[in-house]
């Protein structure tokens, strides 16, 4: 099916999250409907000031979520970093549209106020969009696959479908997602937004085949279903929710697309439940994907049935990625 | 499962079109010039492998997109696939996206035009297609990038993909490189004592990449076998000769060949210290007794690095290699670093090799490998 999971049967499961944002700390408080506070997320706490050296804000908040979502799967221990699994193993996915503008920007100011020799050259990585990926799979040594999807409003989604298809693609067996977007005056200046709009946090996923999954004991939140990317909501919803047989209930909650505007035409039944994590976490870009999965699983199990439609981009953006999450295990 | 190059394009300082840039390049034709879009006087190096596309003063926004629409519309004619994409994946390696418009907007205290930092939204309005990704992959980018396409065909789901790459010089990665340099390279010369460094060049490059048809196999420009990527996962900019050589190994593993069946190695080979020694040490490890065997040559040392984008120029320089038995040479290039002393190099243009099975290499910061085995189809 165009724009779907691979077709090679692989079962693709979500065995971990990990948060580094305000106002939540597991799963389940990402439903939160009051806006998170604005005391920026503590980074210090989780990866000392020696974690921060030359790094930049989206980097730092990255490995704090790694971190998070890495134990939470059961894959480093509670009182270290050392990974259970062959490095080779795990590959990493990030997504982030905003994370390196300061940098970019910022040098490129200074060299025309003054010239190359007023620049630091630690910030030569941060210059690199890939940065995020790269720093993350230096800490925890994972050699696998390391992608940096930097793809407008959809990023997020896009991200988790690659690290599904380099699973089905037996590249790795298992890969950490990031989400990751920050705010500062360079991008508040370039987006025209104020800071209080923009998500500052990092969301982490650990995406795994099932029978890696269950080789090794872990315990899977969620499952994934079907993907797509297509232009405009109706022509990517439309598909993905196609039922000829009725052999599906309508999903249990969508995750909206950000700032999403209820205008009574979107091809999802007026009776699912909306919810736009914007509201309570800001403008979220490249890591609204991610953040929605992570929400998903805490929505997932809190209810007894039903799976998450999931969806970024409007009909505003190049395209609409949409995802479906259900309980592990459910036939979907 | 065969995977086959049906149509390329590309655009780089030498030259607009495939036939075009590969006429360069074997006639040893550098894009080498004094910097043109930014102010001179701020830096350190002076010169780079530009496209001479700007207006007669300043610097304009999206140029890196418009070299991308050239490529993938030259690689989608050829292919005869026409104008409109929709519904066919497009992938996009690149290390620096549209981060050059950013740059001039925050300059300029302009909004910047958010949706126009990735490529989906350019590749929408020109060829309708809505299934675009942007990876940012530093420079083995668009390498990534044909690997992930090449697990698309191989998972039976398309029939299809574009992979394509892109890269402009960016004043903050010009001006960061400029000021690791112990002293400025005035060119970029790949695996010589001599060498200075990097330069930066701009570049776009696109494949058409399909499942293997008996229809299909004899307009073909070649044959995919197989491309690897990894993470050395060690350091963030300098690279690691066993991660590299992990990546070349693997390479050849999923191809089914050996070091003895490649007869032309596109080398990554960017000019730095520390990149050639690398690539030379870990080609060296892995090819072992065979080194002499295939012919090696850098073209970037005509392009400069055109990062993102290198990985699939280099592809498509060896697929013409392979149809026209001309090699391009690494210019510039007299006494070969100690690592690379054994290695048979193409100094000056050669014409007339039987070229039937390419290597190529692409590297990038953050150790992410990519190496990539294409064949002639013939074969």
């Amino acid at each position: 099916m165009t724009g779907s999971n691979p077709a090679s049967g692989t079962r693709i499961q979500i065995t971990g999250v990990g948060l580094a944002l305000p106002g939540a700390t597991s799963a389940a408080e990402l439903l939160r409907q009051t806006p998170a506070p604005a005391e920026p997320f503590d980074t210090a706490q989780v990866i000392g000031k020696r974690g921060h050296r030359y790094k930049d804000r989206a980097t730092q908040l990255a490995l704090c979520a790694a971190i998070d979502g890495l134990r939470d799967a059961g894959l480093i221990p509670a009182d270290s970093e050392e990974l259970a699994v062959p490095g080779t193993s795990m590959g990493v996915v990030a997504s982030s549209n905003l994370g390196n503008l300061d940098t970019v920007c910022g040098a490129a100011e200074q060299i025309n106020r003054e010239s190359v020799g007023a620049i630091s050259p630690m910030g030569l990585p941060n210059a690199s969009s890939n940065v995020v990926a790269s720093h993350v799979a230096i800490r925890f040594k994972l050699r696998g696959p390391n992608l940096m999807l930097c793809n407008g409003p959809t990023s997020g989604l896009d991200a988790v479908h690659w690290a599904a298809n380099l699973i089905a693609a037996d590249r790795v067996r298992r890969a950490l997602v990031i989400g990751v977007e920050t705010r500062n005056e360079i991008v508040e200046g370039l987006l025209r937004t104020e800071a209080a709009e923009l998500l500052d946090g990092a969301v982490a996923l650990v995406v795994e085949s099932a029978e890696a999954a269950a080789e090794r004991g872990a315990a899977p939140v969620a499952e994934l279903g079907r993907y797509r990317r297509q232009a405009g909501l109706d022509g990517c919803l439309e598909p993905l929710l196609a039922d000829p047989d009725q052999q599906r209930p309508a999903p249990g909650i969508w995750f909206t697309p950000e700032r999403y505007a209820p205008d009574g035409t979107a091809p999802v039944p007026a009776s699912v439940p909306r919810h736009d994590l914007s509201r309570a976490f800001g403008r979220s870009s490249g890591a609204l994907g991610v953040l929605q999965c992570a929400a998903a699983t805490g929505w997932l199990a809190a209810q007894g049935s039903g799976r998450a439609l999931l969806t970024n981009g409007d009909d505003s953006a190049d395209a609409v990625a949409s995802l479906l999450l259900d309980r592990p295990g459910a036939d979907s | 499962m065969s995977q086959l190059i049906t149509g390329a394009g590309a655009v780089v300082s030498v030259g607009d079109g495939v036939e075009d840039v590969f006429r360069a390049l074997c006639a040893g034709t550098s894009g080498l010039a004094p910097l043109r879009g930014f102010d001179r006087e701020r830096y350190g190096a002076q010169n780079a492998y530009e496209i001479d596309d700007r207006p007669a003063e300043g610097d304009v926004p999206h140029r890196a997109t418009d070299w991308l629409l050239r490529a993938v519309a030259q690689a989608a004619a050829q292919a005869g696939l026409g104008e409109d994409l929709s519904g066919i994946p497009i992938l996009i390696g690149t290390g620096l996206r549209e981060l050059r418009s950013a740059e001039l907007a925050h300059r300029a205290g302009d909004a910047l035009d958010a949706d126009r930092l990735h490529f989906g939204t350019a590749l929408r309005e020109r060829f309708g297609a809505d299934r675009t990704y942007t990876f940012s992959g530093a420079c083995s980018a668009s390498l990534y990038a044909l690997a992930m396409g090449s697990d698309m065909l191989a998972a039976g789901t398309e029939q299809t993909v574009i992979v394509a790459g892109v890269d402009t010089l960016t004043e903050s990665m010009y001006g960061l490189l400029d000021r690791v340099h112990l002293d400025p390279p005035e060119r970029v010369q790949p695996f010589d004592r001599s060498r200075r460094g990097v330069l930066m060049g701009d570049g776009a490059a696109a494949v058409v990449l399909r499942r293997e048809t008996p229809e299909a196999a004899p307009g073909a420009l070649g044959r995919l076998r197989a491309v690897s990527m990894n993470c050395d996962a060690h350091h963030v900019t300098a690279p690691d000769p066993s991660g590299i050589a992990e990546a070349v190994r693997e390479a050849h593993r999923r191809a089914g060949v050996k070091p003895g069946d490649i007869d032309l190695v596109m080398l990554h080979g960017t000019g730095t210290l520390l990149n050639d020694e690398a690539e030379a040490t870990a080609i060296g490890e892995v090819y072992g007794p065979d080194v002499a065997v295939p012919l090696m040559t850098a073209i970037k040392s005509m392009t400069g690095h055109t990062s993102g984008s290198s990985g699939l120029v280099s592809l498509i320089t060896a697929l013409q290699a392979m149809a026209t038995g001309q090699v391009p040479p690494t210019v510039g290039l007299s006494d070969p670093v100690q690592e690379a002393a054994e290695f048979r190099f193409a100094r000056e243009p050669i014409s007339g090799a039987d070229i039937g099975v390419a290597q190529v290499d692409a590297f990038g910061f953050g150790g992410v490998n990519a190496v990539a085995i294409v064949e002639k189809v013939s074969r």
